[in-house]
């Protein structure tokens, strides 16, 4: 198990590795840099055309006049000394910044999260107890309208229904002015996080509901029912456990989704996370933040996959960790 | 006891499903039937767009801003005084075109790729695997938006990029598909016969992995207009004037809008609903036609 997990985390390396070279690429190939993004902002708020000495001094001072193969490496030198480089706009480090935008968004991921896994395998096993009743047609074409949908389209409807015409629940925002006891923060979360979750809830509700269909029908589910077991614990002891495989693997799969999902679902309730920082960082070519952003988040997907192999064999003893080698 | 047996009862029998099921087949088809022609439906009014649209979508008019829906503006003008409808209209053909062209290319790298790999194998295949789980292992969402950001936002950088990232899921398809018939007997006969690689690969192993291919690009022109909807929304996507159904919805990021001009920001919502809902109604029908062997 530590050897796996040893080796499965080394194995990251060349693909974390690959990635910001590819962004950084990307990032020298792509028209403009910060300097020209500093400069033409300001002239975006009034002030005079700039000039080429203006602009090379300014690059100078960034350090943008040095080839592109050694900002890599700095950045790189740094990253391997936990070190996530300085902001090019505000000249801050990177890791601060991300300190302060990271718990807003670690939080409202989290909770939906926890809310569409709760709420999509409930969601599903009631389908599929209840096959083809109208609860089971209601929440199927609940789901492929959920899945049809941009969330953050959803989002807007809810703030019109709920914030604007209701007035059940506030206009977006971490925290009211002057209440920040842990009601007043649930009631700012709730929203947010349900609409964020709703893809997630959707994908694992349909998943949960053919998986446990899918067991139900297996010989050993009939065994059990015909031993005599009580309804209730051949459900959650024989069906469950089985059919929540393919409900991690769902689970941990799509949570590429909840990070992507998260930057726009941020904007549309004005929630103070990575979202709005990291489109400004993009706009204004600040690639510290672009490297360090995109580094954490696919160490997050990856993570996550890794997650799902442990938990997945962790479910089924019939999986080994140590077979899973290489192809 | 008796409650206990009543359960095993009730789930025994198949036989009354039977005519159930073969209900559900026909109204899944006919879902995806009445799916088609709504889409085509849209299709045809976003390509006439100009006959069927009295207003110019790009006409600006500071009198009639925020303007309720009316005979003259059916959906109303939008904080510009543009009417609405038409914006609603000409926007399908950017979200539209995004969703067909990104799919274009992608289904192009992922076939390439894919047949390059399933049929080399070896080193070659090894070495496109990993590619293809670098790019797979990006974020999708974030790295979309960074890479179309850079390269400055437009229909074609969202179409170019949407491609270059998605093509993934249809390489392993087309590589999984070709690996275990390249051991098929009719291949062994081809080969056997003196044909090429390449003619092989193309005439004899390609169709036979098609199925897969079409389904999953269908749902991936699905998946394609809602990240369009999203960078747009955001602003890094398709850029006004230019309408597209999520720029479109950017309006409503002004809280003026959405308390109090509705119909500038949910016209939009519900054309991207309807059309990615007919798109997957299709996709499953396509899946359940082209294999039997799928059980509803």
């Amino acid at each position: 198990m530590k050897e796996y997990l040893i080796r499965r985390s080394l194995s990251m390396i060349p693909t974390l590795l690959g990635i910001t070279i590819i962004v950084f690429a990307f990032i020298e190939w792509a028209p403009g840099d910060a300097a020209s993004a500093i400069l033409g902002s300001r002239v975006k708020e009034g002030l005079v055309e700039y000039s080429q000495v203006e602009l090379d001094r300014l690059r100078k001072e960034l350090g943008l006049d040095r080839p592109a193969s050694v900002r890599y490496l700095e950045w790189l030198i740094g990253l391997g000394k936990g070190d996530l480089g300085t902001s090019l706009a505000t000249r801050r480090p990177v890791s601060d910044l991300v300190s302060l935008r990271m718990g807003p968004t670690l939080e409202l991921m989290i909770t939906a999260f926890l809310m569409s896994s709760i709420l999509g395998v409930a969601l599903g096993a009631i389908s599929a107890l209840r096959r083809y009743s109208a609860t089971d047609h209601v929440l199927t074409v609940a789901g492929m309208l959920g899945i049809s949908t941009p969330t953050f389209y959803i989002g807007l409807l809810a703030l019109f229904i709920f914030s604007i015409q209701l007035n059940i629940f506030p206009l977006g925002g971490r925290v009211s002015p002057g209440a920040t006891d842990f009601v007043s923060r649930l009631h700012h979360l709730v929203l947010p996080a349900f609409i964020l979750g709703l893809d997630l809830t959707a994908a694992l509700m349909r998943f949960a509901r053919s998986s446990l269909l899918e067991v139900l029908k297996s010989d050993y589910i009939t065994t059990a029912r015909s031993k005599g077991l009580p309804g209730a614990q051949v459900i959650l002891v024989h069906a469950f456990r089985n059919a929540l495989i393919p409900m991690i693997v769902i689970l941990g799969l799509r949570l590429p989704i909840l990070i992507g999902g998260s930057v726009v679902i941020e904007t549309v309730f004005d929630w103070p996370g990575m979202g709005s920082f990291y489109i400004a960082g993009v706009r204004g070519r600040d690639y510290p933040i672009i490297m360090s952003v995109t580094l954490l988040s696919a160490f997050a997907v990856l993570a996550a996959s890794i997650l799902v192999d442990v938990l997945t064999a962790a479910a089924d003893p019939r999986v080994r960790l140590e077979a899973k080698q290489e192809a | 006891m008796a409650g206990e047996r009543e359960t095993v009862v009730e789930t025994l029998p198949e036989e009354p499903r039977q005519h159930n099921r073969f209900l559900r087949r026909l109204t899944r088809h006919r879902l995806g039937t009445g799916a088609l022609l709504v889409f085509t439906l849209i299709v045809t009014s976003v390509v006439f767009a100009p006959l069927i649209a009295t207003n110019d979508p790009n006409e600006i008019s500071l009198k009639l801003r925020n303007a309720p829906p009316s005979s003259s503006h059916w959906l109303g003008t939008d904080h510009l005084g543009r009417d609405v409808f038409a914006r609603l209209l000409y926007g399908g053909r950017a979200s539209l075109s995004v969703g067909v062209a990104g799919i274009s290319i992608a289904v192009s790298i992922g076939l390439f790729l894919g047949t390059v790999s399933g049929f080399m194998g070896g080193k070659v295949d090894a070495a496109l695997l990993k590619l293809s789980e670098i790019v797979m292992s990006f974020p999708g969402f974030i790295i979309i938006l960074t890479l179309v950001s850079l390269l400055g936002p437009s229909l074609l950088t969202v179409m170019a990029v949407l491609g270059f990232i998605n093509w993934t899921g249809i390489y392993r398809i087309v590589r999984n598909q070709l690996l275990a018939l390249r051991e098929r007997e009719f291949v062994l006969a081809a080969r056997a016969l003196g044909a090429g690689w390449f003619s092989m690969a193309f005439k004899h192993l390609l169709p036979n992995a098609m199925a897969p291919v079409i389904v999953g690009a269908t749902l991936g022109i699905a998946a394609m207009i809602l990240t369009e909807a999203g960078l747009s929304f955001l602003g890094v996507g398709v850029q006004v004037p230019t309408p597209s159904w999520g720029n479109m919805l950017a309006s409503a990021q002004s809280l003026a809008a959405l308390r109090k001009y509705w119909w500038t920001w949910v016209p939009p919502g519900l054309s991207i609903t309807l059309a990615v809902l007919c798109i997957n109604f299709i996709g499953d029908a396509l899946r359940d036609a082209l294999d039997p062997r799928e059980q509803i």
